[in-house]
């Protein structure tokens, strides 16, 4: 009774996941498998002989999707309650219930409106993909019977996403320009229709599959086009040569990235927002030796990017390596970008002696795992487990190595976290700021988003006003440090502030500019609300004009709404790691740090 | 970056129906738009360069088609009612909906199927679309879906004879499987709808704090059942899940902290979950404040004995589920492995497993474990 209630409910998705449950690695395996099939096709258009060529290439591989097991029994009970009939086009990963005449005429676009643009075909649940390309036959003249329609069309799982979709729409488009290149310079489609037809004509005919395999014997292009759908379907990086002269590279980033990141599906968009964030202090962690890179890299390859790698090295950030490669920033920023959307780089910070690492919440560790074994062959003394184990509490290089260690052990626990690094074990913990000055947030707890709109103006007034006030200020600073030199030599000044315990100082500071500190302080803090600014004051802190001055400049800038990582604060105001940690330790009560994830580069690590 | 999140908003929006056309094959002209709301959407030059997709052939008859062009997307459902009466001995129609571009539209193909068999079942009964007065007919009904299906997202046709109910589903993607050890909590009120009566008699035991054991136990249901339950409702989203609240476990912050201290909305809301009485609200400072001080290694027990929540106002296992289900914090699994020559210890202890699974599957209570495996020098403890 309980049951058949449930059944109701739950039947919508349920069926679809009993289907799937048989196994896992399949759905896994699935998901990054869009592709299962290709046509090529040359369709002549208004030729009296209605010239129509295809090639079709259909995955052959025994499909990783469920099979039926042959001793199950059809259980009555699904019978009578007829499920709703699905219809698929989609079996054991095979495209099924199209002929392929059927196909070709599907895809010879008779409409001129549909040429030279994207076509997207979605039947049932497979979607073809195309880009169909006119082209005019090299030896005819420019008359109606000498063009030719090219169409390459991927036929894809209709839940392939929209980028997806657009990837290989864009490898369809460039095929057929390359294609339409050849036809101008050395009639090669001409040439190569000519073979195929041919092929087909040569009493074949009748059967198909012989005449594909003579085809594919004796045709550069199908040999071409077969290459380029081999190479989609193992990794996802095309890199041919059409006619053997002009080079075709292509990079399906959704798979491609699969080699490294295991189960998870990097978007385009991703990349480019990971990009849009880089930073000079951030560093390119290559992820396959440098040869592997010169070799995949063709010949006529940029000189500025082997000029990068002759440099390379993940403790330099890419403002060190553009310098030592003589490039421009942006340069070495394009370069990343490249290495990064073809898999072959991932960005980090630097590895230093400050970095905080932690494992990766989603690190494939277990003792089976084949990274152990891997990480043994490169380190034979350590095993990866213990090794990793250490950084389950957030752990510095800096607390790892002590003074007596000898530098070979330094140098090889580097190169262990560089490893781990590469794999995706390790993540970097940054500590963030935020400040909250009051109890209830910020000026008044419920318009947190009035404030922020109005900081801007807030912003731009106090310029102005430290503007018109600026001769008042300089004229205090001198007469101050003439007063006190103390605050006039700058940043020991902190440090004998801290040894000292406040105690003496802080007396001394204040019989001695006591008239002067209201006025400074509130001049420095003009533009913070009443409220924040008599919240600040109460801070011990806020007495030291030096470290007043800082907050109050940092605040302004905005480094402390969680934006920021300190190692970000100390790259832009040129500041020490121990100037911003003490400033952080001073005004405690209303900065509040926290630690977290680079969000701008997480993304290839973690999925937040 | 504006850019990129605007481009991906609109591709995966579910736009609405732009314009609703029915396509018949003229035995004299061909295909054409017989009927069409709003007038004149779709030209009949563009009808005449995809008419291969509308008025298809006989392999196509019956399955969904999507063509996409530059700036419409065209859904239809071909049929074909083979009959002596017609003049070509067979009717051939497709209604289509016509969307943007870049809109999503499977969530539509069972609407344009469902409409479609209607509409066949009305041409079989009595001749609803052949018998030369279609506009006239059709216009209303096609008004009527494409205004209610937009605004409502259903519409009830009571058109002659039968009637009928298109109903616009939101496709979502399959629940992950539920585990003993999780704690299912209600993100928004339960819809007062009919529900089955294994999910009425759960439900009233899911109150944020008892895991899934504990309710298949309370309840006196099956496990199963209750998984199964769970799992629909995780579907629906009415429910999701958070790790069994324990004073042992370890959180991390996310960078989605940030937001809290930026988006008053989120504060507000935080404040009201979190408090431990309504009438007395906590400090938004001290509820960041303990967030951020959660970190790896740190227990909600060392938390608890440093700041007090019941001063603070605070009730901490809300402070711990908020966070979780706004992603704010994250729970740190303790993943033990066992390195020594064990065999079965190999197995059970291989990293695949966290504490919490462990002690779910061997009944063992987690203060046990730990110390078993504190005193077993084999055995390295990862937190990830």
């Amino acid at each position: 009774m309980v049951t058949s209630c449930l059944h109701d409910v739950t039947e919508r998705w349920l069926c679809k996941s009993c289907e799937k449950t048989g196994n896992q690695t399949s759905i896994q395996l699935n998901i990054h498998e869009y592709l299962f099939g290709s046509v090529f096709l040359i369709h002549s258009l208004n030729d009296p002989n209605n010239f129509n060529f295809r090639h079709i290439i259909k995955s052959n591989e025994p499909s990783n999707t469920r099979r039926k097991n042959p001793y199950t029994l059809p259980i009555v009970e699904d019978l009578l309650q007829s499920p709703p009939q699905l219809t698929s086009n989609i079996s054991n990963g095979h495209l099924t219930g199209f002929t392929d005449e059927f196909l070709s005429s599907l895809f010879a676009v008779k409409a001129e409106e549909l040429c030279n643009r994207k076509f997207e075909l979605k039947v049932n649940d497979v979607r073809f993909v195309s880009h169909p390309t006119l082209l005019q036959r090299r030896n005819k003249t420019q008359d109606e019977s000498g063009l030719l329609l090219i169409n390459i069309v991927f036929a894809l799982q209709a839940v392939a996403s929209h980028s997806v979709v657009k990837c290989y729409h864009d490898l369809s488009k460039r095929m057929g320009i390359v294609l339409k290149h050849e036809e101008q310079r050395c009639g090669f489609i001409s040439e190569q229709t000519l073979t195929m037809t041919t092929a087909h004509d040569d009493g074949y005919a009748n059967n198909t599959d012989i005449s594909f395999k003579v085809i594919l014997e004796k045709c550069i292009l199908a040999q071409n086009i077969k290459k380029m759908y081999d190479d989609l379907c193992s990794t996802g990086l095309v890199s041919i040569r059409i006619n053997k002269w002009i080079p075709l590279t292509f990079c399906l980033p959704q798979k491609v990235h699969q080699w490294h990141l295991q189960g998870k599906v990097i978007e385009p968009e991703d990349i480019n927002r990971c990009l849009l964030s880089l930073k000079p202090y951030h560093s390119l962690l290559l992820l396959c030796p440098v040869q592997k890179i010169h070799n995949f890299s063709p010949l006529d390859g940029s000189p500025s990017l082997i000029r990068l790698l002759s440099q390379y090295s993940p403790l330099k950030n890419l403002q060190t390596l553009a310098a030592d490669a003589d490039l421009t920033l942006f340069h070495v920023y394009q370069l990343t970008a490249h290495l990064v959307y073809w898999a072959k780089a991932t960005v980090i910070f630097p590895v230093c002696s400050t970095n905080k690492y932690v494992i990766a919440y989603d690190a494939p560790l277990s003792i089976n795992s084949p990274l152990v074994d891997k990480f043994n062959e490169l380190f034979p003394e350590s095993n990866l487990i213990q090794t990793i184990s250490e950084f389950s509490l957030p752990t510095s290089l800096g607390q790892k190595c002590n003074p007596l260690c000898h530098p070979s052990q330094q140098n090889q626990l580097v190169q262990m976290i560089i490893w781990m690094l590469q794999h995706h074990l390790l993540l970097q913990l940054h500590t963030y700021i935020q400040y909250i000055p009051l109890e209830h947030g910020f000026k008044k707890s419920s318009s947190g988003a009035e404030t922020k709109t109005t900081n801007p103006t807030s912003k731009s007034t106090v310029s102005t006003s430290t503007f018109s006030s600026g001769n008042t200020v300089n004229s205090r600073t001198e007469s101050e440090s003439g007063l006190s030199n103390i605050s006039g030599t700058p940043e020991p000044y902190s440090d004998v502030d801290l040894n000292n315990k406040d105690g003496n100082l802080e007396s001394l500071s204040f019989t001695s500019v006591d008239e002067d500190k209201p006025e400074y302080q509130e001049e420095l803090l003009l533009d913070f609300p009443e409220e924040e600014r008599n919240a600040v004051f109460k801070i011990q802190s806020s007495n030291n004009r030096e470290d007043l001055t800082l907050f109050a400049r940092l605040c302004r800038k905005k480094y402390f709404t969680g934006d920021h990582h300190i190692e970000e604060i100390m790259y832009l105001e040129n500041l020490r790691r121990s100037q911003l940690l003490q400033l952080l330790d001073k005004f405690r009560d209303v900065l509040i740090t926290y630690e977290t994830v680079d969000p701008a580069i997480a993304m290839f690590s973690c999925s937040l | 970056m504006d850019l990129i999140q605007k481009s991906r908003d609109s591709t995966d929006s579910e736009g609405p129906i732009r314009c609703i056309f029915f396509c018949e094959f003229h035995p004299v002209m061909g295909p054409i738009i017989s009927c069409q709301v709003p007038e004149n959407y779709i030209s009949k030059e563009l009808l005449d360069s995809i008419s291969v997709y509308i008025i298809t052939k006989s392999e196509l008859q019956r399955s969904t088609i999507t063509v996409t062009l530059s700036n419409y997307k065209i859904l239809g459902f071909p049929v074909r009612i083979d009959d002596k009466k017609y003049a070509r001995n067979a009717f051939q129609f497709n209604l289509c909906f016509v969307c943007d571009s870049t809109a999503r539209t499977v969530h539509y193909e069972p609407v344009v199927t469902k409409f479609s068999d209607y509409l066949t079942a009305m041409e079989i009964e009595n001749n609803f679309l052949s018998d030369g007065s279609l506009p006239a007919k059709l216009t209303p009904i096609l008004k009527q879906v494409l205004h209610d299906l937009n605004t409502k997202g259903e519409c009830a046709l009571t058109e002659g004879p039968t009637a009928t109910h298109l109903k616009v589903v939101k496709i979502r993607s399959d629940p992950l499987p539920v585990a003993d050890h999780q704690v299912p909590v209600f993100i928004k009120p339960l819809p007062t709808q009919q529900w089955d009566l294994t999910t009425q008699h759960v439900a009233a035991y899911i109150d944020g704090f008892n895991h899934i054991a504990r309710i298949a136990a309370l309840s006196d249901v099956e496990n199963s059942l209750v998984k199964a339950c769970v799992q629909n409702l995780i579907y629906y989203g009415v429910v999701s899940l958070v790790p069994l609240f324990q004073y042992g476990n370890v959180y991390c912050t996310t960078p989605k902290l940030k937001v809290l201290a930026q988006n008053s909305e989120l504060q507000k809301k935080c404040l009201n979950y979190v408090a431990k009485s309504q009438r007395q609200l906590p400090c938004i400072r001290d509820v960041f404040r303990m967030y951020a001080a959660m970190t790896r290694g740190t227990t909600i027990r060392d938390l608890c004995l440093r700041f007090n929540p019941p001063n603070l106002r605070i009730n901490e296992r809300k402070l711990v589920q908020f966070g979780v289900l706004e992603e704010i914090i994250r729970r740190v699994h303790k993943y033990p492995i066992y390195l020594g020559e064990n065999a079965e210890l190999r197995k059970s202890l291989s990293g695949a497993a966290s504490v919490d699974e462990i002690c779910c599957s061997t009944g063992v209570s987690a203060q046990q474990l730990e110390d078993q495996l504190d005193r077993d020098n084999n055995v390295v403890v990862l937190w990830k």
